[in-house]
């Protein structure tokens, strides 16, 4: 080939090549508007909400299965998939009766039996699930829209059950897939929601995409949360993972993306001083921090030293180590349950009150006994919540004047290293951070954290017999007074064990584009209602 | 030759059987747990050893280790964890994306880096010169995502010219794709720019002393001949090596800027997969890499037959 048919036949080819570069064809407009992107607040690396029970899953989960009750805005259980439902008078029989016209992503009605399938698979998974599972004698389909449930003693708060925004939640699936071991992940994703899950755009770490059903029949009244009309406004909702916080800013100033589930405090201020951007708090329950101490081994199995910890701790340390100086995000919390819910209280609290007395805090530590056992104070570097905490903990620990042994290392290790019951010296820990949503803090209901059942407990295994009678004490409660009482208690004596120590109550923020309506606030993003301009 | 390719081909066996004994240890022996992962953190002790179980991670060393082996050698590279999606078919969706940033890279950086190089060498001791090796120097020192973050500001906030984030495949189009790739590519493609630049201009400075360029000027040879023709190609060698050792380089910088620039590819799957110690992700990935970096070597070693007559194997 001479120089001038190379040049030619370069020339051929660079108009293919422009031919083939030319851009496809863009959305319209209308279809733009028809279809929603959204951050999530992590990557959703799986899809079976009894499997796996992060709170990603289960957002992500609401959308594409629907449940038999829902909880409203103020908490409490509202027929969802249920038209209706009757008790019988000794409490013991539940008879649920399935709204008519409900049908599955694959076109099949939504029947009895596939209620059944999914509750069974959901009661291993769930603190309350469990409790149902021991007092249940029957569980079975009646007729195609009618489950019967008959108890061995009542139980008051099976609606809140099925109706809970805590994972994992009560998702009704076909039977086929719901006939899973619950610890075995399902591969088939049969919705019974107002969104069906599109599997081949999934790409786990990038991308996850919902569309509309157009089978799904929302209920007529309104409502709010997991209750009520679930009404898609768009066509198509996009699930963008943005791991670099900074990139989602950016992404949403630029109109990239609409709707940001939890921008980092630090970046809240560059979005609110765009006017094409809205900035509310995300979560009104918001969150509850924590630092757990592991009650088997020295020297946390001494109530003593967990108490001068508990004494000596400040919660606004915590918290403005965490969010700054936003005052807006925080507050103290003397107690265990979540603040502006009807069963909170502060009883007992009084530990985590006032001005922190150091001094005071070293006599008791002497007191109980501290020998100088090392404190093995295991942190998860990769979440920002753990390593704020943990660096104020350290801190609190020396300045007590503990033997502090550090352990930075990720969340990964964390989870299998909170698991070790062995001494701290054999590979155990003394201490961890984590954090609790505040939705799941509102009762006792879905609260492993607060149960001080001892080996079966939560990591820590606290063990406080009298914590526990009084978590019965509420489940068995025939009113909103009892309740208040009950929980009260549990307050109290969980405080005096120390079963876990609460760092503060905080909130976060979710930001959208204004273009972008109908965002509630709320444990999870709701995506009914939503719609784009 | 063709029985060295054969040769080196084969080769690639063992170092790839060494690859997958190092990896399979080295994960069994790191700290974590994917089955907590999995539980959430809510699940009890008793749920995550319940899941464990089901992920037959209770299973010992060898008994893993052998059925995996057994897998691969079939080809099957397993089952993530946590997707319940082949692995080949992770790697298929995030391929893409990878191989585009780093070509687009590569081609960046050798068409900008040779060039500035020879410029340099040509040029040495004037201020073009100092102005080469000055921002080989900024670019060896500024970390990718700095570079990445001034980028995004400048030409996707303030100019509105280019999109922040995301990837738009080949066959959307040629345009799309490189708007989503030309900042990435550029902040990937600093530190290899200043790499090649750096390596072009000391080995064209060594060329450039030899005799046979002073006969070519003496027989009167343009300046561009003398450069591209004669020198660069007899400084070739070293420069390929280099662009060859850089490769290595571009998969560790592309696991960064793949994160500045939400780019759906291999470096970002392998980040999630260590963070979730999702086991058979993570060794099919790091499998992948040392394949392509022991073809890489191979091609740069069959290279070195063009750019030098002398070398046969």
């Amino acid at each position: 080939m001479d120089r001038r048919n190379l040049l030619k036949a370069a020339a051929a080819a660079g108009a293919l090549g422009a031919t083939a570069g030319m851009p496809a064809p863009a959305l319209s407009q209308g279809t733009a508007a028809r279809t929603l992107r959204f951050v999530p607040q992590a990557n959703l690396a799986n899809f079976d909400p009894i499997w796996g029970t992060q709170y990603v899953v289960r957002n992500a989960s609401a959308m594409v299965w629907d449940t038999l009750y829902g909880v409203d805005e103020k908490l409490e259980p509202q027929p969802q998939m249920v038209e209706g439902d009757t008790v019988s008078s000794d409490g013991l029989t539940w008879t649920i009766k399935l709204r008519d016209g409900l049908r599955f992503h694959d076109g099949e009605k939504v029947l009895a039996k596939d209620v059944v399938a999914s509750i069974t698979r959901w009661m291993p998974r769930d603190p309350m699930g469990q409790m149902l599972k021991a007092i249940q004698n029957e569980l079975v389909a009646a007729d195609d829209r009618t489950v019967r449930w008959v108890l061995k003693s009542p139980y008051p708060k099976l609606r809140f059950a099925l109706a809970k925004v805590g994972t994992p939640c009560c998702f009704i699936m076909p039977e086929r897939i719901a006939r899973t071991d619950s610890f075995t992940q399902i591969s088939e994703y049969v919705g019974s929601g107002p969104m069906r899950f599109v599997r081949n755009e999934w790409v786990p770490g990038a991308k996850a995409v919902f569309q509309k059903f157009d089978g799904y029949v929302p209920r007529s009244d309104a409502g709010t949360w997991l209750a009520g009309a679930k009404r898609m406004m768009v066509d198509r909702v996009e699930w963008l993972i943005m791991p670099d916080a900074a990139t989602a800013s950016a992404a949403l100033q630029n109109g990239e993306i609409d709707w940001w589930e939890n921008p980092i405090t630090d970046l809240v201020p560059t979005l609110k001083r765009n006017r094409n951007i809205a900035v509310d708090i995300a979560d009104p329950l918001g969150n509850i921090g924590s630092f757990r101490m592991n009650h088997l081994h020295p020297p946390f199995n001494n109530v003593g030293v967990r108490r001068a910890v508990l004494m000596a701790m400040s919660q606004e340390d915590y918290m403005r180590a965490l969010v700054g100086d936003d005052t807006d995000l925080w507050k103290a919390l003397p107690g265990y349950f979540t603040p502006g819910t009807p069963l909170y209280s502060e009883e007992g609290g009084e530990i985590l009150k006032g001005p922190r007395n150091i001094d005071a805090a070293k006599k008791l530590l002497a007191e109980s006994g501290y020998k100088g056992e090392p404190v093995i104070c295991v942190v998860a570097q990769d979440q920002s919540i753990t390593k704020a905490f943990g660096d104020v903990t350290a801190d609190l620990l020396k300045r007590l004047g503990m033997n502090v042994d550090f352990i930075a290392t990720d969340w990964g290790t964390v989870g299998q290293r909170r698991a070790m019951k062995n001494p701290p010296g054999q590979g155990g820990w003394s201490m961890f951070h984590t954090w609790h949503a505040g939705a799941d803090c509102v009762n006792p209901a879905s609260y492993n954290a607060i149960r001080a059942t001892g080996e079966n407990a939560w990591f820590g295994w606290p063990s406080a017999p009298a914590v526990d009678a009084a978590i019965s004490e509420w489940f068995a409660a025939p009113d909103l007074a009892s309740e208040k009482a009950a929980i009260g208690k549990v307050n109290r004596l969980a405080l005096e064990n120390v079963v876990y120590a609460p760092t503060g109550f905080f909130l976060g923020y979710q930001a959208w584009r204004r273009n972008v309506t109908g965002i509630q606030k709320g444990p999870l993003p709701f995506f009914w209602g939503v719609a784009k301009a | 030759m063709f029985a060295y390719i054969v040769r080196r081909v084969l080769a690639t066996i063992p170092v790839m059987a060494i690859v997958a004994l190092f990896v399979f240890s080295l994960l069994y022996i790191a700290p974590g747990d994917p089955a907590a992962v999995i539980a959430g953190d809510q699940a009890t002790p008793q749920d995550v050893e319940r899941i464990r179980e089901s992920l037959g991670l209770d299973r010992p060393f060898l008994v893993r280790f052998g059925e995996w082996l057994f897998r691969i050698l079939q080809g099957d590279m397993g089952v993530s964890i946590f997707t319940n999606l082949p692995v080949t078919t992770m790697i298929q969706q995030r391929i893409e994306p990878t191989l585009s940033l780093m070509v687009l890279t590569l081609c960046l950086a050798v068409s900008i880096a040779v060039p500035m190089g020879v410029v340099a060498a040509w040029k040495q001791g004037t201020w073009i010169d100092r102005a080469v090796m000055g921002f080989a120097v900024l670019g060896f020192s500024v970390p990718v995502f700095v570079v990445g973050y001034v980028l995004a500001y400048v030409f996707a906030l303030e100019l509105d010219w280019l999109p922040v984030q995301g990837y738009t495949a080949f066959s959307n189009g040629f345009f799309p794709w490189l708007e989503n790739l030309i900042l990435p590519a550029i902040a990937l493609g600093g530190v290899y720019i200043a790499l090649i630049a750096r390596i072009t201009r000391a080995t064209m400075l060594e060329v450039l002393q030899q005799d046979y360029i002073r006969t070519a000027r003496a027989k009167g040879a343009g300046q561009r001949s003398i450069l591209f023709l004669h020198a660069l190609k007899n400084a070739a060698v070293p420069i390929v090596t280099v662009i060859g050792i850089g490769v290595a380089l571009l998969i560790g910088g592309a696991v960064v800027t793949e994160s500045v620039f939400a780019i759906p590819g291999l470096g970002r799957l392998t980040v999630d997969a260590i963070l979730r110690r999702d086991y058979p992700v993570i060794q099919g990935v790091i499998l992948l890499f040392s394949f392509v970096y022991v073809l890489v070597n191979l091609a740069i070693d069959l290279l070195y037959t063009l750019f030098d007559p002398r070398i046969r194997y």
